[in-house]
């Protein structure tokens, strides 16, 4: 993808651009980023910033543009405006920034949004930048750093400063899915070196099982598409295959205090006392990370000490059920809570990784057609006062990380309209491996918004909400992967940014009971 | 991909699959996720009338697959069918792996919960105690939390940050049950419970003491812990082939087993990460513990320290010394007793103790109020005083009650704000300012003062204006633009205070949707007799300012029009709260008193100083009773409101701010806790000039202010002192009547 080359004897340019910059005492972005990088990044030199936005917009009237540059991209009492070519004064070194083509901006979608309200005609297309102008003096070295700090490369770009000829995007139509040829019939060496060239989140036996059921199965030779999405399937993030590994044997360290060792052998036993209670004697059911983590519930319930339990064939949020008492009135309600985390996209993408942490979490509940009304955000993270210097290679600093996702959780869960109820920050040296985010959040609904039903043949499956682009593949995988000093650079396609008007309305919608009973699953 | 999983049987077709652009392939719309983006199963009798309601909500809805007999996952894309898989095959979840186990023995003698922290160890007491507080582990995080809107929805029970000063922390977050009508005791609480240095001590106490940590803080706020639902988060480093590494989770695993059986109390809830490793570093063994309960909005209790002559007290957790596990026999018993002294009213406020032990609790829950303590004679032990104890409760009890046998004496709750310990007094104050600066370079609480340039007296003087037509029942019309969020509090203000709510989605996906939306507008307008414009996000405050979906939508000449006539020829009202006020200032409706052009010296709205967000409860005085909004209260009248917003800051020069105070169009500014305007960010978080909050048109008939007005219910908010019900809705009601 890229900007399309203009073609011999085409009209002029159709794109009208503009500059938009805070007038002094609004400007608290740009004097924010200057404190920045004086104060973090060390440029002592830097004397001043200039920050300005550039707005690519095409498909617009140029009358229809006039009265939208006063409304839409700048306001009169606020913003300084430049139109076309924007001149930094002397001294000023000057460079622009956009977000990497397909990630999603809100700030272009709702300019162009904005001038739609305005126009009632068609959406324009708007591309947006960020200009910088730096003053003082800043060798060519610091330019580059200051561009490397402030540039995140698995969402962003350093931006041309020349005007396009136009806002189409050449899109190429994708070629058919590809078979991989031969699949069934490869040895594990041939197979080894396909796995090395795909990057998959499952291991090497996943891949040779795969090739047994299509061979034996199927008796063909799977899509690339199908080997992406068993991948997607079968990845740690959806399906935890660590926890679902059988463990073979557990041994116990005899430490310095018995009755502490005792202590670990007891809790043992008693899983293992569980287990035989559970599924008898002689279960083959493996023992796992898993069936630790759920059998407390499995034998609580069977005692009948979980009575508010909800259980439904539903893959989503905890759920139970609760009488509710409103103006002295009760009735059932069903109150569903989930914890999520994006740990990985928050390391490197910390705004996008963060909200869509949140958004992630909202939507078990939410398709569950509880009302999310409240979050609690825990996290973990190195040291953010240490110096930016002291950032490990491969990295992005404490720091950024921290603000960055913080910025991103807030604005996702303000936006969306939900009470953040508990913030809080665990400091720990272990976290600069990687940076834990986890968002958890609560819902509810009266019981009888909520039908559940087992899908039947001819049922319809409808997709609501927004439209699908590459930032949200490979989500589920990326997390999965071992990660090294290389992560930061390759692995832009799974960045996803979130968009937070785009789910509220699916809450708006689900919070209807009229709707809400439609829904079968 | 969410379709996937929705059934066994079922065919795909990505054709239909909406899509950003162009040039994505059949591989790549088979695995995109998204949030913003929920697949729901419908029979097909029901696909229109869904559909239908989602077009009313501005969502696309769109049929992307068909449930079948055969339990195959099947996708097609371009006429081919490229997925074609047996569901048999897809749950075996892949091989099974196999993995050894080796559990390390914790070493008993690095007890993180007894040991004084190594930075404190051997300092002077009081010099130990500030130190603490600035601790990276025990610092506040204001800074952070107010960046998040923690009121929206009026149901939060329990504010993040207790007292008059919003600064004791809470343990646990309350809101009431989200119901759309009418009013509920009802709430939910939910807590978590982890400290890092206990789980790298012993992963196995660690999830132990996680899960009584969380529940501990449960009963602070006066829930029940032993009715709690727990739901876990582990994360942990990569495992590798290593039966060490695979120690950490299924040691953290056993211990939270264990206290699930030994307590009854069951996770119903999971999600692991097993990812987190770079190159050697390798994160601590995580597992956190999140507890909910039912409880009561009315029974709730707070932190922060209520009253001078209370003793304050500490319950250390029964522990069981060998195994150093909870003595999961005495816990229901520990937490029983703690719950039936709130519910006799012995306990005031309670909080749980964490990192930085008794000490910090202690002093963080004297800052919300800035109450000194007296530290008894048996708290001058730096272990006592400084070890994280986690799960154990410090406790606020009335003057006069019975002293439990359980508890130990930590010190008296004194009117001087001081916390005097071995004979060195320290400064409520500075210390809140020591436990606040840790992180003010990263997270800010501070920035400069603002000038309060032009003095503004109290306008007692009413407007007699009355409408010509009388009505019972008032009409309001509310707005939602993409990103409004506040519509359904505001909506359930007006209907309580008697008026009849009309909430409109705007539609905005085709130009068709948008002149249809022009159209109802225009409408529903003439049909009410208030217009008001909630908060939110419109346009989610892009393009880089607020209101600006608003303001762009009521420029429209027929939508203008309607206006004019609602305010100049019908005696309307028009309100508009924190975004709706962004909105209304744009327009000029405020402090104009009607839509002008857009010049470069009116008044507006701007980025708050401190460049980020804050929700927090602000106190507002009623500067001005001219506006009929206000005609329920008096000038002079202090309220706290709830605050949330990124630009809030109020900016006019001194020409227009005299204008406005001639003519008692200042409606309302935040005030310290004397009453008084002021400049300080404590007070003023935005930096407004003048520490305006609302201001009105000429006449008082269109008001818009920042703080949420809207967001009141009864319990709301109970840990910051004040009134909260500033009689808008009622009083815009009582004007047409």
């Amino acid at each position: 993808m890229g900007l399309r080359a203009p073609e011999m004897g085409e009209h002029m340019s159709d794109v009208i651009r503009v500059f938009v910059e805070k007038k002094p005492g609004f400007d608290v972005e740009a004097q924010h980023i200057k404190a920045d990088l004086v104060e973090n990044l060390g440029i002592r030199s830097l004397t001043d910033l200039k920050l300005l936005n550039r707005y690519d917009v095409s498909g617009l009237s140029r009358q229809d543009f006039e009265k939208a540059l006063t409304m839409v991209f700048s306001e009169p009492n606020v913003d300084n405006v430049y139109h076309e070519t924007y001149n930094a004064p002397e001294g000023y070194q000057v460079f622009a920034m956009e977000y990497l083509p397909g990630q999603y901006d809100q700030r272009a979608d709702s300019a162009a949004q904005c001038v739609q309200l305005l126009t009632q005609g068609e959406r324009p297309q708007v591309l947006t930048a960020k200009v910088i102008a730096v003053s003082g003096k800043i060798s060519q070295e610091e330019m580059e750093k200051i561009q490397t700090y402030l540039v995140n490369p698995v969402e962003s770009r350093l931006a041309s400063l020349e005007k396009p000829e136009s806002l189409d995007v050449q899109a190429e139509v994708p070629g058919n899915v590809q078979r991989v040829e031969g699949f069934i019939r490869w040895d594990r060496q041939r197979l080894e070196s396909y796995y090395a060239s795909m990057g998959f989140a499952m291991s090497l036996e996943d891949l040779e099982f795969c090739r047994d059921y299509f061979r034996d199965e199927e008796n063909r030779d799977p899509s690339v598409t199908e080997l992406r999405v068993i991948d997607t399937y079968w990845s740690d993030h959806c399906r935890h295959t660590t926890f679902s590994t059988r463990l073979t044997e557990i041994r116990i360290e005899e430490g310095k205090q018995k009755a502490v060792t005792d202590a670990i052998e007891d809790a043992l036993k008693l899983y293992f006392a569980t287990r035989e209670e559970l599924y008898g004697a002689s279960t083959e059911k493996p023992v796992s990370l898993m069936d630790m983590a759920v059998i407390g519930a499995k034998s609580l319930r069977k005692k009948g000490l979980v009575q508010d339990l909800d259980i439904s064939d539903e893959i989503n949020a905890c759920s139970i059920e609760v009488p509710v008492t409103v103006d002295g009135k009760t009735e059932p309600w069903l109150v569903q809570f989930k914890n999520e985390t994006h740990n990985h996209p928050t390391e490197i993408e910390p705004f996008g990784g963060a909200a869509t942490c949140l958004g992630g979490a909202i939507r078990d509940p939410l398709s569950g057609r509880a009302y999310v009304y409240q979050a609690m955000r825990v996290t973990g993270s190195g040291d953010p006062t240490v110096p930016f210097e002291k950032t490990l290679k491969g990295k992005l600093p404490s720091r950024k990380i921290t603000t960055g996702a913080a910025q991103g959780y807030s604005s996702y869960g303000n936006q969306i309209g939900l009470a953040t109820g508990q913030v809080t920050e665990l400091y720990d040296s272990g976290y600069v491996a990687k940076r834990m985010e986890i968002g958890a959040v609560i819902g509810a609904s009266p019981k009888s918004n909520v039908v559940r039903e087992v899908p039947a043949p001819g049922d319809v499956i409808v997709l609501l909400g927004g439209s699908t682009g590459r930032d949200g593949i490979g989500g589920a995988t990326g997390s999965s992967k071992a990660h090294t000093e290389k992560s930061v650079e390759v692995c832009g396609a799974e960045v996803q940014k979130g968009n937070p008007p785009t789910e509220r309305k699916i809450q708006r919608l689900f919070r209807d009971p009229q709707v809400s009973r439609l829904i079968k699953r | 991909m969410a379709i996937g999983e929705l059934a066994d049987g079922l065919t795909v077709n990505l054709d239909h699959v909406p899509r950003k652009y162009e040039g994505l392939d059949g591989t790549e719309l088979a695995i995109s996720e998204s949030q913003e983006r929920m697949a729901v199963v419908l029979d097909s009798a029901d696909v229109q009338a869904f559909c239908e309601a989602a077009a009313r909500e501005n969502l696309n809805a769109k049929i992307v697959a068909f449930v079948t007999e055969e339990p195959r996952l099947r996708m097609e894309w371009r006429g081919d069918r490229i997925v074609d898989i047996a569901r048999s095959f897809l749950n075996t979840n892949g091989v099974t792996q196999n993995a050894q186990v080796y559990i390390e023995a914790p070493d008993g003698d690095l007890n993180y919960r007894k040991l004084v922290p190594e930075c404190l160890a051997g300092k002077p007491l009081a010099e130990a105690f500030r130190e603490n507080l600035a601790r990276l582990e025990v610092c506040g995080q204001r800074g952070l939390a107010e960046r998040f809107d923690s009121s929206i929805g009026a149901a939060t029970v329990l504010m993040p940050f207790a007292g008059k000063y919003q600064m004791t922390p809470e343990d646990a977050m309350v809101a009431k049950l989200p119901v759309d009508h009418g009013e509920t005791d009802d709430a939910t609480a939910m807590s978590y419970g982890y400290i890092p240095g206990i789980a790298r001590f012993s992963p196995f106490h660690g999830a132990a003491y996680a899960v009584v940590e969380s529940l501990s803080k449960l009963a602070v706020v006066g829930a029940d812990p032993m009715k709690a639902r727990l739901t876990f988060q582990e994360y942990f480093e990569r495992l590798k082939d290593v039966p060490s590494r695979w120690g950490k989770p299924t040691a953290a695993l056993l211990g939270a087993l264990t206290a699930q059986l030994k307590l009854g109390l069951p996770a119903i809830g999971g999600k692991d990460s097993m990812s987190g490793s770079f190159e050697n570093l390798d994160v601590p063994p995580t597992l956190v513990s999140f507890a909910v309960a039912m409880t009561k909005a009315s029974k709730t209790k707070s932190a922060a320290l209520q009253k001078a002559g209370s003793a304050l007290v500490w319950f250390p957790l029964p522990e069981t010394e060998g195994s150093m596990l909870p003595d999961w026999e005495k816990i229901p018993g520990y937490y029983k007793e703690i719950l039936s002294r709130m519910e006799n009213g012995d306990i005031l406020s309670a909080s749980v103790v964490k990192e930085g032990g008794v000490a910090a609790a202690a002093a963080k829950m004297a800052f919300g109020n800035r109450l000194g303590i007296s530290m008894d004679r048996n708290m001058e032990d730096a272990a006592t005083l400084f070890a994280p104890a986690s799960g154990s409760i410090v406790a606020e009890l009335r003057e006069g009650a019975e002293f439990p046998a359980s508890a130990r004496k930590v010190g008296n709750v004194t009117e001087e704000a001081s916390i005097v310990l071995g004979g060195v007094s320290m400064p409520v104050e500075e210390l809140t300012k020591v436990w606040n600066s840790r992180l003010e370079k990263i997270f800010p609480n501070e920035a400069p003062e603002v000038p309060l340039s032009v003095d503004v007296p109290l306008w007692t003087e009413r407007s007699g204006k009355a409408p010509a037509i009388h009505t019972a029942r008032p009409q309001v019309f509310i707005p939602v633009f993409p990103g409004t969020n506040c519509e359904y509090d505001t909506a359930r203000a007006f209907e309580k205070a008697g008026a009849k709510p009309e909430i409109l989605v705007v539609k905005n996906l085709t130009a068709a949707d948008i002149e249809e939306t022009i159209v109802e507008m225009d409408k529903r307008i003439r049909q009410s007799q208030i217009v008001m414009f909630p908060g939110g996000f419109s346009g989610g405050d892009e393009p880089d300012g607020s209101g600006k979906f608003i303001a762009t939508t009521f420029r429209n000449p027929r939508i203008a029009e309607a206006v004019a006539d609602l305010l100049e020829n019908r005696d309307g009202l028009m309100l508009g709260i924190c975004n709706g006020f962004q909105a209304l200032i744009k327009l000029g409706l405020v402090p104009y008193g009607k839509i002008v052009e857009p010049s470069e010296n009116a008044p507006t709205l701007t980025f708050n100083t401190l460049g980020r967000h804050i929700s927090k409860m602000g106190y507002t005085r009623v500067t001005s009773v001219k506006s009929p909004w206000f005609a329920g209260v008096e000038a002079g009248d202090v309220f706290a409101v709830p605050l949330s917003h990124g630009e809030g800051r109020f900016v006019a020069d001194d020409a227009t701010m005299a204008q406005l105070v001639a003519n008692g169009q200042i409606a309302t500014q935040y005030v310290d806790l004397s009453g008084a305007p002021s400049g300080n960010v404590q007070w003023n978080p935005n930096g407004s000039v003048c520490a305006v909050e609302g201001i009105t048109s000429p006449d008082g008939r269109v008001l818009g202010k920042m703080g949420h007005s809207e967001r009141k219910s009864e319990n709301a908010y109970r840990n910051v002192p004040g009134e909260k019900d500033q009689r808008i809705f009622e009083s815009g009601v009582a004007y047409f009547k």
